[in-house]
């Protein structure tokens, strides 16, 4: 039986959808599927999304970017600096180009001199937080609603998109509370109230990085160069040029990443990022170092972090757990089918615990969501790393001539 | 067999595919090529045969455009160019396929075949017409290949002829094939001939280099020697009948050497004795089953056997890098217990099978791996520190001792050929007066020129007294060089035999198990 791709995501798009309603009717917690929840996880999705885009492109040129912390740090310092004084757009450009040169300063770094990547990488997230600590103390702490450690307020905003004539009907089916369809009708709803602009650029971005580094000549070279760039430059492929090409689109998209942070809260803070750009280094792992998986990892780590944040009564990190062990015990009888044992008892185990904890306790710390987003991640290179494919030359230091 | 010089360009028939003439490639401290002239006709396999480290590989990345030469001109059908890159190569219609595949894993035949030469439509790749493509050429030159198979999941033939193809739809005309032959298994060899016919019979001209002699008679149409840098003959053996031993003369500048140890040097002192040693496996199985033998001064003992059956354990074993039971006295000294250093500092030498894996620190400079090993005496240190000065000096006069060619003693050991850092290795192995030299294939990999140097050194070492214990899988050196020959099977000694009698194939025969060998 061979299934194709569509039928495979339309299947997974179901159970999980399954898992939602299910959980929702056993705890009777409308929020977990409700256009609120949606619309908020979209827009915590967004910045982690973008990072974890960012980090597609630079590691499939070979280049390791850990440095995309520091580059959104760089973001969201940029938005702030230039959102108070000009607006938001202003704010939103800055950051761009502010993460940009964060990219390219890594590009300079590793790819011009060889310096190892992850070094190079550690040393601009050490000192974007250092550059950034400084400049706002310095520009900041005399502007009108600055501080030491924020700037003034961001003026302006990016719009966001509600449709009304399809996102009340969808809300209101949502409310009736039937298995499924309400659950379908409440995600769906999500995508029509208060959508941000920003949230659309990054959808669309999503696209036309898979559109650019799989169809186009530039991506297939942009490519070559993070899995054989010795073969690539035998070639006649012109592999540092793609290499600063490709660490430097990624500044630019962390930066937006970063500046989005910012605008979204209309200020910049230090600390602001709080590891969003190691999450998003997470979702790009995750998604097996493609948009499509990525940006569905940035959706959940999203959610997850809605469902803490709007938390009112603790009902949330409860309906987390469930859910949680419900994906976890249906992995587990793929992996036992499938002939993988010991993994699949593993999974087996962790999901009876889970139920059990669910079943147990009602009450928990809102630090387990807090944490979720690490397990998932670390659960998904449990059990998929076979299936993971990494640029084959990620990190490898490359020099024009020379023979791997 | 004349040298070819620029003088000699046929006027009557069609200018050669490629032509050189007197090409020189300087880099600091060595001379790659000096004064090359090659011709290769239109249509045919033309080999180029030399050792390691003869320049084959420099004069090819010169043809190729990788690096340009100092002086000399290149033709391409009797068209004077200029290379700068690989690019202007291609565009002259010569494609190189490289000795260590440059594929991406990952990608499929199809991407490593069209990379940095797509077709497309606007800023999107075509992958029809580069699929049309690719199979109409595949078709032509009689190459089957599955276009959408991803790399990672094919094997070195298929790797080979996607090499192949991606010089092909270049429009190469001119294909270089750097041995071409080192990493594929007999029946694959046999292949690559038929398709390398093939290829021949499409219209294209094939350049290989190699240095295996026997495979250069079976394919080529001419043959170009290379000695040291330098073009020093052009056979054509179509017309004139040559063997290999004809060709090892011209690329080695002597006749062949061969492996002999004249006359008996044997003294009364054991070096080595060996009684009950075994080494046991985790599994619990005995790799090295209860074996005992000695070794006295100025002897060599030579190990025979099929790889596998325990040789690799019993030097390890020997220099106290694995677990074994059995007493090893060395000098009537008991050194069981012994660590591996003190046992290198009582005077043991020791060649390993693996040498990256265990003779050199690869991205170390010559003159430390000089030092590994050898670390706690003179030259290397004096007391707790290191004596990097001595060491050095010391390091120049291996290189010089031992021919190993390098442009000097800070490079690092991996950009050494595998020829030139085993010479590096033996050069250490036997410094320092040792007593006993444990070696294993002493001379693999490396050319026949510097296999007779090696040769020589250890007949020199064992007039003077040094014992060796000779593991080989080259029987002729084994039964050439050893004083007495042990056959190992399965861990166990099962038959003596007598090197001045015994035949290669007698030897191979007892080292199956097959037949018993007279002592």
């Amino acid at each position: 039986m061979n299934i194709t791709k569509q039928q495979k995501l339309i299947s997974i798009l179901g159970v999980g959808i399954a898992i939602l309603s299910i959980t929702r009717t056993i705890t009777s917690n409308g929020d977990l599927t409700s256009a609120v929840t949606i619309s908020q996880a979209l827009g915590f999705a967004v910045p982690i999304g973008l990072a974890g885009l960012a980090g597609i492109w630079s590691e499939r040129a070979g280049v390791v970017n850990i440095g995309l912390e520091g580059m959104m740090i760089l973001g969201t310092f940029g938005a702030g600096w230039a959102g108070y004084q000009w607006g938001a757009w202003a704010g939103l450009v800055a950051g761009v180009v502010f993460g940009g040169l964060g990219g390219l300063l890594l590009a300079v770094a590793s790819v011009s001199f060889g310096v190892d990547q992850i070094i190079a990488g550690t040393a601009i997230n050490l000192l974007a937080t250092g550059l950034t600590k400084f400049l706002a103390i310095l520009l900041f702490t005399d502007a009108p609603g600055g501080g030491q450690a924020q700037s003034p307020p961001i003026t302006g905003e990016i719009p966001t998109i509600t449709i009304n004539a399809i996102a009340d009907p969808l809300i209101a089916l949502h409310d009736k509370g039937l298995f499924f369809i309400s659950d379908t009708a409440g995600l769906l709803s999500g995508l029509f109230f208060q959508l941000s602009l920003l949230t659309v650029i990054t959808a669309l971005l999503f696209i036309g990085t898979a559109w650019l580094l799989w169809r186009t000549r530039f991506g297939l070279r942009l490519r070559s160069a993070g899995e054989n760039p010795w073969a690539a430059d035998s070639l006649g492929v012109k592999v540092t040029t793609y290499k600063y090409m490709a660490v430097t689109i990624s500044g630019l998209l962390a930066g937006l990443g970063g500046a989005y942070l910012s605008i979204a809260s209309t200020i910049y803070r230090n600390g602001q990022t709080a590891g969003r750009g190691f999450i998003g280094l997470a979702t790009m792992i995750f998604g097996n170092w493609r948009p499509g998986g990525t940006g569905a990892g940035a959706i959940m780590f999203g959610y997850i972090d809605t469902l803490r944040l709007i938390d009112s009564d603790n009902k949330n990190v409860r309906g987390l757990i469930l859910i949680g062990a419900l994906v976890v015990l249906l992995i587990a009888v793929f992996l036992l089918r499938s002939a993988r044992r010991s993994t699949g008892i593993g999974f087996a185990l962790l999901g009876a615990v889970l139920v059990g904890a669910f079943l147990v306790a009602s009450n928990f710390p809102p630090e387990v969501a807090q944490v979720a987003p690490y397990i998932t991640t670390l659960l998904v290179l449990a059990t998929a790393s076979q299936n993971l494919r990494p640029p084959a030359a990620d990190g490898a230091p490359f020099r024009k001539g020379e023979s791997h | 067999m004349s040298a070819q010089g620029s003088d000699c360009i046929k006027m009557n028939s069609e200018a050669p595919a490629v032509e050189l003439r007197g090409i020189w490639k300087r880099f600091p401290g060595v001379i790659a090529n000096s004064d090359i002239n090659l011709s290769v006709t239109k249509g045919t396999v033309h080999a180029i045969i030399g050792e390691n480290g003869a320049g084959k590989s420099t004069l090819m990345k010169i043809l190729y455009g990788m690096q340009e030469p100092d002086e000399g001109t290149i033709l391409i059908n009797g068209t004077e160019l200029d290379f700068e890159s690989p690019a202007d190569a291609i565009e002259a219609g010569i494609g190189m396929v490289h000795q260590h595949f440059m594929l991406a894993d990952n990608f499929t035949v199809l991407e490593n075949i069209i990379l940095g030469s797509e077709p497309h439509n606007g800023p999107l790749i075509n992958f029809t017409a580069a699929r049309t493509k690719i199979n109409d050429i595949a078709a032509l030159n009689g190459l089957s290949i599955n276009a959408d198979a991803l790399v990672a999941t094919l094997g070195v033939g298929d790797r080979q002829r996607i090499e192949i193809l991606k010089v092909l739809y270049r429009g190469a005309k001119i294909l270089i094939l750097d041995e071409p032959t080192a990493v594929l298994v007999p029946h694959e060899v046999n292949e690559l001939f038929d398709t390398l016919r093939e290829l021949k019979k499409a219209g294209n001209t094939i350049i290989f280099i190699s240095h295996k002699l026997d495979e250069v008679l079976a394919i080529a149409d001419e043959i170009t020697v290379i000695r040291r840098g330098t073009t020093v003959g052009a056979v054509n053996p179509r017309e004139t009948r040559v063997s290999s031993e004809d060709l090892a003369v011209m690329m080695v500048g002597s006749e062949l050497p061969t492996p002999e140890t004249p006359g008996n040097t044997i003294r009364d002192e054991v070096v080595l004795d060996v009684e009950h040693l075994s080494v046991i496996s985790p599994s619990g199985k005995a790799i090295v089953d209860d074996i005992s033998f000695s070794i006295r001064s100025g002897e060599i003992v030579g190990i025979a056997g099929v790889e596998g059956n325990g040789q690799a354990e019993i030097l390890d074993a020997l220099m106290g890098i694995v677990e074994s039971t059995g007493t090893v006295k060395f000098k009537l000294e008991d050194i069981s217990d012994l660590s591996t250093r003190k046992r290198r500092e009582l005077g043991i030498g020791f060649i390993p099978e693996d040498r990256q894996r265990q003779a050199l620190l690869l991205n170390a400079p010559l003159w430390e791996n000089r030092m590994l090993g050898q670390q706690t005496v003179a030259p290397n240190s004096k007391g707790l520190l290191l004596t990097p000065k001595s060491a050095k000096a010391d390091t120049e006069r291996i290189v010089k001792q031992f021919d190993v060619r390098t442009p000097g003693i800070n490079v690092l050991a991996s950009a050494l050929s595998g020829g030139n850092q085993q010479k590096l290795i033996v050069g250490r192995e036997m410094s320092g007066e040792p007593k006993l030299l444990i070696a294993a294939h002493p001379t693999r990999g490396i050319d026949v020129g510097a296999q007779a140097a090696i040769w020589d050194h250890l007949r020199h070492a064992r007039e003077a007294g040094l014992a060796v214990l000779l593991i080989s899988a080259d029987l002729d050196e084994l039964i050439g060089m050893s004083d007495t020959i042990k056959v190992l099977l399965r861990g166990r000694f099962v038959a003596d035999a007598n090197p001045s009698t015994v035949t290669p194939e007698q030897l191979g025969t007892a080292m199956t198990g097959a037949g018993k060998v007279s002592a």
